[in-house]
């Protein structure tokens, strides 16, 4: 049986290099910060709230996101939608992140199921 | 009354940079308010929700400084050998030296030993205190640096690639060569010679044809004899260490005792004005020569206390050394 702390960690280490890419695919269609966190919940990446927010304003920086305020609902939200740089990558990434799948069966001894 | 949540957007605001900061709270008020309410649709109470909400959310300078993009630690990874490195450099070199030169300065005056040695060791520490500062402080700087701005080359160096004109040579082992103890023994015999010459012969004469000794007559009653005896012992240490084959602690021990035994009473003869004969002094016109506040002697214990005291550390440099290589545990 692996150890909570030791597996609590390297799960940690693996998911951290995969948060970009899931909000990057989730906010092709556009999302609020909360409704972005249920969305990545419900599809089996569960992420902090203060690792996802930080991590939305930086990629709206670095043009990987663009951003929106909507007043329309009953409190003002910002929408985040991936923009076509953020999407582009996505794309590479989503493309290395199956190669790197396949890599790691074929290193379990097997061929991808 | 204010809320958990005004205080706790207000805390987080305060890291976060002026034009930022409506935009930052609207946002971060918003998404606090959704989560509350979803806790509270699921029948939880409304501060314990909050509560929950917030420490789910943490430090919120950690929360800022992510938002921004701001380090959390003060030196990374990246510079973090370079820090080192340079720190230990700087303190190597610089606290030894302040020490040294505060203690002969403070014994130039009217000190004695004891507060002389005080005023060194406190020079010492505030000197290194300082160092770690500034040095600390301008690598905490750099780190806040965005490297693509950094126009100075040897700034650049700090993050360099390690390349194999960076490995280090294997450190000298700690074994003990019979080369190395020859020199030793050679050194130890010009030493003790020359001072046996120098007792009897001298560049001046008096009067009456007989040589006015360069050194004080009145030390061969005491510490001269004293001070050739440590020089014989040394001799002998030498040939014990050839013996065993390396520096071991004990080793390094005897020697910090035998050097000092001759750099300490060396010292503090040159210190208090008796190393030198006055008649010499006076002779080939240099009065203050003889004297322990003149330049030249607390040069001459300020060399005998570095030199010596560097052998010492290097003693125990070489005895905590192990073999570093298969090679050198098969010589």
């Amino acid at each position: 049986m692996v150890d909570d702390e030791l597996l609590g960690t390297h799960r940690q280490e693996l998911r951290r290099g995969t948060v970009v890419l899931a909000c990057l695919l989730a906010l092709r269609a556009p999302e609020y910060g909360y409704a972005l966190l249920k969305r990545l919940a419900a599809a089996g990446i569960p992420s902090d709230a203060n690792t996802i927010y930080p991590l939305l304003r930086r990629l709206e920086e670095r043009g990987l996101l663009a951003s929106e305020w909507n007043t329309d609902d009953t409190r003002p939200r910002k929408f985040y939608r991936t923009s076509p740089a953020g999407s582009a990558l996505a794309d590479q990434l989503m493309s290395d992140m199956t190669d790197l799948t396949a890599s790691l069966h074929a290193l379990n001894g097997g061929a991808v199921e | 009354m204010t809320s958990l949540t005004d205080r706790y957007v207000a805390a987080t605001l305060r890291g976060i940079p002026e034009k930022q900061r409506a935009d930052v709270e609207r946002e971060l008020r918003s998404s606090i308010a959704d989560a509350v309410e979803d806790r509270v649709a699921n029948g939880e109470e409304r501060v314990a929700a909050e509560t929950a909400v917030l420490e789910e959310l943490g430090n919120p300078t950690k929360l800022a400084a992510g938002m921004v993009g701001r380090p959390v630690y003060l030196i990374g990874p990246e510079l973090f050998i370079a820090y080192r490195h340079i720190l230990l450099l700087l303190l190597g070199i610089v606290v030894p030296i302040v020490g040294v030169v505060q203690a002969i300065v403070a014994i130039s005056g009217d000190a004695g030993i004891g507060q002389a040695i005080g005023a060194g060791i406190l020079a010492a520490l505030s000197i290194a205190i300082q160092v770690a500062f500034w040095v600390t402080l301008a690598f905490a700087i750099v780190e806040r640096v965005d490297p693509a701005t950094w126009k100075d080359a040897d700034l650049k160096e700090l993050t360099a690639p390690w390349t194999i004109e960076h490995l280090p040579d294997l450190p000298s082992s700690g074994a003990v060569s019979v080369g190395e103890t020859a020199g030793e023994i050679v050194t130890l015999g010009i030493s003790i010679g020359g001072l046996l010459y120098l007792r009897d012969w001298s560049w001046v004469d008096n009067a009456s044809g007989d040589p006015i000794p360069l050194f004080n007559p009145a030390l061969w009653d005491f510490w001269f004899p004293v001070i050739i005896g440590v020089l014989v012992l040394q001799a002998v240490f030498q040939i014990v260490k050839l013996l065993i084959g390396r520096w071991t602690v004990g080793l390094a021990i005897v020697n910090a005792g035998l050097l000092s035994a001759v750099a300490i009473p060396f010292a503090v003869l040159a210190l208090t004005g008796e190393l030198i004969n006055p008649a010499f002094a006076d002779a080939i016109g240099w009065p203050q020569l003889a004297e322990g506040d003149s330049v030249a002697m607390l040069a001459v214990a300020a060399v005998s206390i570095l030199v010596n005291g560097w052998e010492v550390v290097s003693g125990f440099r070489l005895a905590r050394r192990r073999p570093q290589t298969e090679m050198e545990y098969a010589r």
